[in-house]
């Protein structure tokens, strides 16, 4: 077992590594001008030369790239991550800020993703083919096609037309005020939330499909077990493997999608904060956050991986 | 007599309408077996022809604006409603689908084909190139798509190509990975050792042997694709790194109705975004279809 987490781990660094070099290259290496990110076209042709090569070196943008590079691993490595070119605040300081709501989205997103998706597999395949399995599957195919930032407005309309209602839109930490806290975290999540209940199921329901055809499971129903029991205590512990590693997966899907979904329900979180340094074109801060997006992502994945390994010894050997 | 021995017996000047009977006979089949796949197909093809011919059904110009009919709901007029500057949802939402189907359909195809190419090599070849590439598309896929495709966009500038450029990439470690397992195990069969053994070239043997068999992979992972492009599209023009307005694409028409005032019209909200699910949606189960289709083993998979 020991072994097996180095190896991830040593592998999880390399990944984190090649993650950092691809975002470098995206910002810095693609065609297109750094200055033309943050001046815009008009600003770029009303600038001299020498303004041009002060702006340059000032921002650091004129040395050879592999010290820029090193320059913002370094950064990276102390904590800073460097600074917006609009705001005096630091990317670490923003990050502080806003990254716990975004947290919070992503983890009531996951809990209830499993919530609604795993009840919604055991009905389909407690009763194959029944009315409440068709609804089911009707339902995660269309949340597999619906943009969760336009279920995000469609949800605001609606509390607004019916209620009256709009959520509180300053950042308060849950333990200031865990009520105002949870009004602004929670239509995020919910929004993100059904959107991985439909590959939860999806998933939950093929692989519950899969074990349910094993020996031990036909030995479990000849001992006289009611197949509710097979499935809930057999059956249900074997075909959570592959849910769970798809749930490391769908991190991706929450991360990015928080982006547009916490700029539908204007949500003062992280996501929010990089759609405003995309638009700014804030490029250190967009290197930053996409890199904390990506690493954050490797080492949930490292996890999920570290789990499946325990629960399950085949893994591991391999 | 089977279709192989018509085939078989057909000189050159018929093959071609033999082909074409057998797509008609493959529809046929496809048609019977899954009816669902096939009405989401039809709707999908509508979708297509809707872009195509977006002029003619367009009831006004998508940038015309109308100033005695701004913001307003939907009327016998305009079906839709008009935006903020009176221009006539309905023709915007028609005109979105040209943005949305050119850009999803040229980045998949751009950015699977790019990946089958390179996966097809990797498999092939193995060895130090193959594990270079296994980890270059292992650092692609550790992005969130969106995260790294609104990354691209803003570093080369919104615009149509960078969009469909933006898109792409994030597709490519897909096709790289599924071609490469595919190719790995098309690598131990017997009619490539046949073909090694006649002493075809590594080009020939790859274009020729293996290529072929990696054609229904490919489509198969093509159509899975496009809906998750659709969703990046509409997503990208939604975050404002998407194709730039005036031109409409229903992702910035939602970005746009957000400007509309303190609390969006909800036609404007409705609508574009209605259109990527019924998009997203037909597109989604068609794939669903064709893979079931072309590949049976895959059969119930996510």
């Amino acid at each position: 077992m020991y072994a097996y987490i180095a190896r991830r781990i040593v592998f999880g660094l390399l990944t984190v590594i090649g993650v950092s070099i691809v975002i470098f290259v995206v910002m810095r290496v693609l065609p297109g001008d750094p200055l033309l990110a943050v001046l815009g076209p008009e600003g770029l042709q009303k600038l001299s030369d020498a303004d041009r090569a002060k702006y340059m070196a000032d921002l650091g943008l004129s040395d050879p790239l592999i010290v820029q590079y090193l320059r913002w691993m370094r950064d990276v490595a102390s904590g800073t991550f460097g600074t917006s070119f609009f705001r005096s605040e630091s990317v670490a300081d923003m990050i502080v800020r806003r990254g716990p709501l975004t947290a919070e989205i992503a983890l009531f997103s996951v809990v209830l993703s499993w919530i609604v998706g795993i009840p919604v597999a055991l009905i389909s395949v407690l009763r194959p083919n029944s009315f409440g399995d068709t609804i089911a599957r009707f339902l995660s195919i269309l949340f597999l096609a619906v943009p969760g930032f336009w279920v995000g407005m469609l949800i605001i309309l609606a509390m607004l037309f019916w209620f009256g209602y709009r959520p509180p839109l300053t950042n308060i930490p849950f333990w200031e005020d865990p009520w105002s806290n949870l009004q602004i975290v929670l239509p995020p999540a919910i929004v993100l939330g059904l959107g991985q209940a439909a590959y939860i199921a999806r998933m939950a329901r093929s692989s519950l499909l899969e074990v349910i055809r094993e020996d031990y499971v036909r030995t479990a129903r000849a001992k006289g077990l009611s197949g509710r029991l097979v499935v809930g205590l057999h059956a249900l512990p074997n075909a959570m493997l592959p849910v769970i590693t798809l749930s490391g997966i769908l991190m991706g899907f929450v991360l990015a999608g928080s982006v547009p979904v916490e700029r539908a329900f204007a949500t003062p979180g992280l996501g929010y904060a990089m759609f405003i340094a995309v638009n700014e074109r804030d490029i250190f801060v967009v290197q930053n956050l996409v890199f904390l997006y990506a690493s954050v992502f490797v080492v949930l994945n490292i996890l999920i991986d570290l789990t499946t390994a325990w629960l399950d010894p085949r893994i591991r050997l391999q | 007599m089977s279709d192989a021995t018509v085939q078989q017996v057909q000189d050159e000047a018929v093959v071609h309408h033999s082909l074409l009977r057998r797509m008609g006979g493959g529809l046929r089949t496809f048609v019977r077996r899954s009816p669902m796949s096939a009405f989401w197909g039809v709707i999908a093809a509508l979708i297509i022809v809707m872009a195509i011919i977006a002029p003619v059904l367009a009831p006004y110009p998508p940038l015309k604006s109308d100033f005695r009919a701004m913001t307003k709901a939907p009327t016998e007029r305009h079906w839709f409603g008009t935006d903020q500057i009176g221009r006539d949802t309905l023709s915007r939402v028609i005109y979105g689908s040209r943005a949305s189907l050119t850009v999803a359909v040229s980045a998949v195809v751009l950015g699977t084909t790019l990946g089958a190419f390179w996966g097809l090599a990797s498999g092939y070849f193995g060895g130090r190139f193959d594990l270079v590439s296994q980890r270059i598309m292992e650092f692609l896929q550790s992005f969130p798509d969106l995260i790294l495709a609104m990354a691209i966009a803003m570093a080369l500038g919104a615009g149509f190509g960078t969009v469909i450029v933006a898109i792409a990439i994030t597709r490519i470690p897909f096709g790289g990975r599924v071609i490469r397992s595919v190719v790995l195990s098309l690598k131990e069969r017997a009619f490539v050792e046949a073909a090694r053994g006649l002493g075809a070239s590594h080009t020939r043997m790859m274009l020729r042997h293996i290529l072929p068999q990696c054609i229904a992979p490919y489509l198969v992972l093509a159509t899975t694709h496009l809906g998750v492009a659709i969703i990046i599209e509409a997503s990208l023009g939604f975050l404002g790194v998407g194709i730039p307005p005036p031109q409409p694409t229903w992702g910035n028409m939602l970005a746009d109705s957000l400007n509309a005032g303190l609390i969006p019209p909800w036609w404007l909200v409705l609508f574009p975004g209605g259109a990527i699910t019924l998009t997203v949606l037909a597109f989604n189960l068609l794939g669903d279809g064709i893979r079931d289709a072309l590949d049976p083993r895959l059969r119930g998979t996510a």
